[in-house]
């Protein structure tokens, strides 16, 4: 599998405070990759630097082997589609609306929706599980329901690659693992690269492919879930003594001792 | 699979159908209105082929053509941009009370108007258009810079839009004092005069209307995004800050063309697509174009008012921006019903940059000002220019000058520091820079009543005068508490409350600017604080009251540092909210109305002293009131010094001085911070 994007000596500052530093990472195409970390690793503001929200301050990404600085706005939005952490109230946009936003990328500011739009526009929805809902007011969904109509915008979108901002974290349990299921699903279906934060462990484990993590701006552990669902590892992102079990093969039971 | 579907919509959501009756009911009524007049000498066909032919045999028919049927034309026409040019504005930046009004760009661009007319007649000749672009650019230049730290945030917007507008008109003013001469004419254009004498103007503007309008709707798709906010919708491949840039240059082109040929018609802009939301305008496409509508009929409606006003009162000139600033003010009272959530509006970013706040010793601050302001009452009271050039009045004779000069320098010091606090109460109290008394239109409370008193021509002394003005603040503070209530009393309503108050005095100012004549000079001078007109008994009056509340003001720290953190948190510490919120009202308002009957409603002393305080390192709330009380009294008693020697032997308002100083500093200190 070649690289998709690809992240060399990476920096990110804030003012005064290195954000992230010396970042050396490749990101491959159809993973489904999570980034872990504590609060304030870095995790959220390296996956604003691969949807360009952020310009970097030292180093370079690359997209597909072009580099960021020579792909277009609307080039750009083709391939990699980005979910905030807090997407904002919509203001009355129903759920049909919002996906149709989506094929912006693709049509621009004047382009006529063809049929072909229509068709990608319905199946998100459908991929998604909201047809009842879809002449609905976005603002008048439920938590769960909204990730959803904001992640059928992005598959409207068509792009090859998702970058999701804590998709799940204000969720309950049942929504959590819905929606990565359904992240899951979709990334085999369309062989989609998928980067998404996220904070529990177990799930990532669960539903991701390989697990990148941060401390304090740094790249600290890179691997399959097999191999950084261990103890010593878990503890060196986190900073907690922690240990590890293995329920079933590929469920892993993360605690804290 | 996930809820049960029964109740759901199956369709596509329609527009309800009281909005196209409405819009049909608007048309209708404000042209059949604006049309009656002409009935007894017309019959119907004839009035309505005088939009394009008239019989030259009959008069009424001449008459029709060339004076009603342009008139019309031209207040639909505007109308219907202004509209447009709102709904626009408020999809660009997210906020429901955005307008070209709101924004200051109207303000602007009279302002450049003013500025060309004195300055560079030449070019007006040359463009009418040129010079109020530059200056509605300029305005809302000057609104983003102010507001970009802060995020876009609606209140924010429209207090720094606000904070413009005064401040432009305060610098119009100092022109019109200076030299008055040339600008008599300017004030009733000013005030938006839509009275035609024939087809010219409007064959004129029509195709620059057209085409602004058309590439305004070739950005609709990429408008349609940024209510996704920043970032989705740069992640969909859309250029965010070119597309605001883009339609926000539109914008202000479109409102200061239509300012430059028929002056200031403020509110179209903001009560269009508010009404048009209202009445369930969802989409962009179905709010651009009902606003568009609603502003045509808002307008026509405004016009006819205007000319029945003028026709049936005395005969003066009742400007058409008069009306429609009467019912802009309803609108925005009618938007705050509607507005729930202030704080997090579709398409803004949730978290402003904070800065490190420094701290410093509240003694050595509050020393180095309490120097400060010795020194200045010194120098007021001793060093002055005579008729034989620079003297100082010896200590001796202090005694006999104090006459002259003690009473206004204390009264102007009190109210500085009573401003200084209410500003801080205020801001603390909002947890928004941007608030002030000013804003809280306590001061315009006042002002409205005083201007209603010079247009019923009553003649009453300073007494009266001063009796009136604190009835106003007190009604004023009466109406936001009842408006408030609903909200439990929370920061931002009432500054909107505020704002619709200071509609309202504006609608009344322009009435009187346009019937000119003495009132509107003794007005003027009122309205831009003449510290003159104190008299020995006021000032001391004004000290023991103000030493009233500042011992008052002692009970309120803890509370005030408390509210900021939220309703739920402040309430979940055993704090009374709504309660608290009243008692701090009530505070705030008396010491802004003392003040204003001093210095008049339009200094900008309540906004910039607690800023400064901050900036000079007082980031608790005691200590920001002292040292904000402090600024305040040293503003407005170097104000009151330099308005009587500046233009010796003549004076300047002190009001005035203050008003154009602090609104330098506090654009200057708002792009420093911007910076940082």
């Amino acid at each position: 599998m070649s690289a998709f994007f690809k992240v060399s000596s990476l920096g990110v500052d804030i003012g005064d405070a290195g954000i992230l530093r010396n970042i050396n990472l490749e990101f491959r195409e159809g993973e489904v990759t999570a980034l872990l970390g504590h609060n304030g690793s870095g995790k959220s503001t390296l996956l604003k630097v691969l949807a360009r929200q952020l310009s970097p301050s030292s180093g370079e990404v690359s997209v597909l082997g072009t580099s960021f600085n020579s792909t277009g706005a609307r080039e750009f939005a083709r391939i990699v589609g980005y979910l905030p952490q807090h997407p904002p109230g919509t203001d009355g946009l129903t759920v049909r609306e919002l996906v149709a936003l989506g094929r912006y990328p693709w049509r621009g500011p004047l382009g006529r929706y063809n049929e072909d739009d229509h068709q990608l526009i319905d199946q998100a929805i459908d991929d998604t599980g909201l047809r009842h809902f879809q002449h609905r007011s976005v603002d008048t969904l439920s938590g769960g329901e909204r990730q959803r109509a904001w992640i059928a915008m992005l598959l409207a979108q068509q792009t090859r690659c998702l970058l999701l901002d804590e998709p799940i974290s204000a969720l309950d349990v049942k929504h959590q693992v819905e929606t990565l299921r359904l992240v899951h699903r979709l990334a085999e279906e369309r062989e989609l690269t998928v980067i998404v934060v996220l904070h529990d462990v177990d799930l990532a484990a669960r539903f991701c492919d390989r697990l990148v993590a941060l401390k304090t701006g740094e790249f600290v552990a890179d691997g399959s879930p097999r191999e950084i669902m261990d103890s010593g590892i878990l503890e060196t992102i986190y900073g907690v003594p922690m240990g590890v079990m293995e329920r079933a093969p590929g469920q892993w039971v993360s605690y804290v001792h | 699979m996930y809820a049960d579907t029964s109740t759901l919509p199956l369709a596509r959501p329609t527009i309800p159908a009281t909005l196209p009756i409405a819009a049909v009911i608007l048309w209708l009524g404000a042209l059949f209105a604006s049309a009656t007049p002409w009935l007894n000498q017309l019959d119907p066909i004839a009035i309505l082929s005088a939009f394009w032919t008239f019989n030259p045999d009959q008069y009424a028919s001449v008459l029709a053509h060339y004076s009603w049927a342009p008139r019309v034309s031209i207040a639909m026409l505007i109308g219907c941009g202004l509209g447009l040019a709102g709904a626009v504005t408020q999809q660009i930046l997210g906020n429901p009370l955005a307008s070209p009004t709101t924004l200051g760009v109207e303000a602007g661009g009279q302002f450049g108007v003013t500025v060309a007319t004195l300055f560079a007649p030449g070019l007006l000749a040359f463009s009418p258009d040129l010079a109020a672009i530059g200056g509605g650019l300029l305005a809302i230049g000057l609104v983003i810079a102010l507001t970009w730290r802060l995020g876009f945030s609606p209140v924010t917007v429209i207090l720094a839009g606000l904070v413009i507008t005064f401040f432009l008109g305060a610098m119009n003013m100092a022109f019109l004092l200076l030299k008055g001469e040339w600008l008599g004419n300017l004030y009733i254009w000013g005030a938006g005069s839509l009275v035609q004498n024939n087809w010219g103007p409007f064959m004129d503007l029509w195709p620059r209307v057209l085409v602004l309008a058309i590439l305004m709707l070739l950005l609709m798709r990429p408008l349609q995004l940024l209510q996704l906010g920043q970032a989705s919708a740069s992640s969909l491949g859309a250029r965010v800050g070119l597309i605001r840039v883009l339609a926000l240059l539109l914008v202000v082109l479109m409102s200061t063309t239509v300012v430059s040929r028929v002056g200031v018609v403020a509110f179209i802009g903001l009560a269009a697509p508010v009404l048009a939301r209202l009445l369930g305008a969802r989409t962009l496409g179905s709010r651009l174009l009902w606003s568009t509508v609603m502003g045509g009929g808002l307008l026509l409606l405004a016009d006819t008012l205007a000319h029945w006003a003028s026709t049936w009162g005395d005969g003066s000139l009742v400007p058409t921006g008069t009306t429609t600033a009467l019912i802009g003010g309803p609108v925005i009272l009618l938007a705050l019903q509607g507005l729930r959530n202030t704080h997090h509006m579709p398409g803004q970013e949730s978290s402003p940059a904070g800065f490190q706040p420094k701290r410093r010793s509240p003694v050595i601050i509050s020393g180095v000002i309490v120097t400060l302001l010795l020194a200045t009452i010194v120098i007021s009271m001793g060093w002055s220019p005579g008729l034989d050039g620079w003297n100082w009045t010896p200590i001796s004779q202090w005694h006999e000058a104090w006459v002259w000069r003690g009473p206004r320098l204390l009264a102007a010091t009190l109210a500085g520091v009573a401003l200084g606090l209410a500003g801080t109460l205020i801001q603390r109290m909002t947890g928004n820079p941007m608030g002030s008394p000013e804003m809280l239109g306590i001061s315009g409370g006042a002002a409205l009543v005083m201007v209603m008193i010079v247009l019923s021509g009553l003649e009453v002394g300073r007494a009266g005068q001063l009796g009136a003005a604190t009835l106003g603040a007190a009604a004023a503070l009466g109406l936001l508490i009842l408006l408030a209530r609903k909200h439990r009393f929370a920061g931002n309503q009432l500054l909107l409350g505020g704002l619709a108050l200071y509609v309202f005095m504006d609608a009344g100012l322009r009435l009187v600017m346009a019937s000119g004549g003495t009132v509107a000079a003794q007005l003027l001078n009122w309205m831009y604080g003449s510290t003159w007109l104190t008299s020995e008994n006021e000032a001391f009056g004004l000290m023991a009251f103000i030493v009233l509340i500042c011992g008052l003001l002692c009970l309120v720290v803890r509370p005030l540092t408390l509210l900021p953190l939220g309703d739920t948190s402040a309430s979940a510490l055993g704090l009374p909210v709504a309660k608290a919120r009243l008692l701090l009202l009530l505070v705030a308002a008396v010491l802004t109305a003392s003040a204003t009957v001093v210095i008049g409603p339009l200094s900008f002393v309540g906004l910039i002293a607690p800023h400064l305080a901050r900036v000079l390192g007082q980031q608790t709330v005691g200590r920001q009131m002292i040292v904000a009380a402090l600024v305040g009294g040293l503003l407005l008693a170097a104000a009151d010094y330099l308005s009587r020697i500046v233009v010796y032997p003549g004076q300047l308002p002190a009001g005035l001085l203050a008003a154009l100083v602090g609104g330098v500093y506090f654009l200057w200190g708002l792009s420093r911070h911007g910076r940082a």
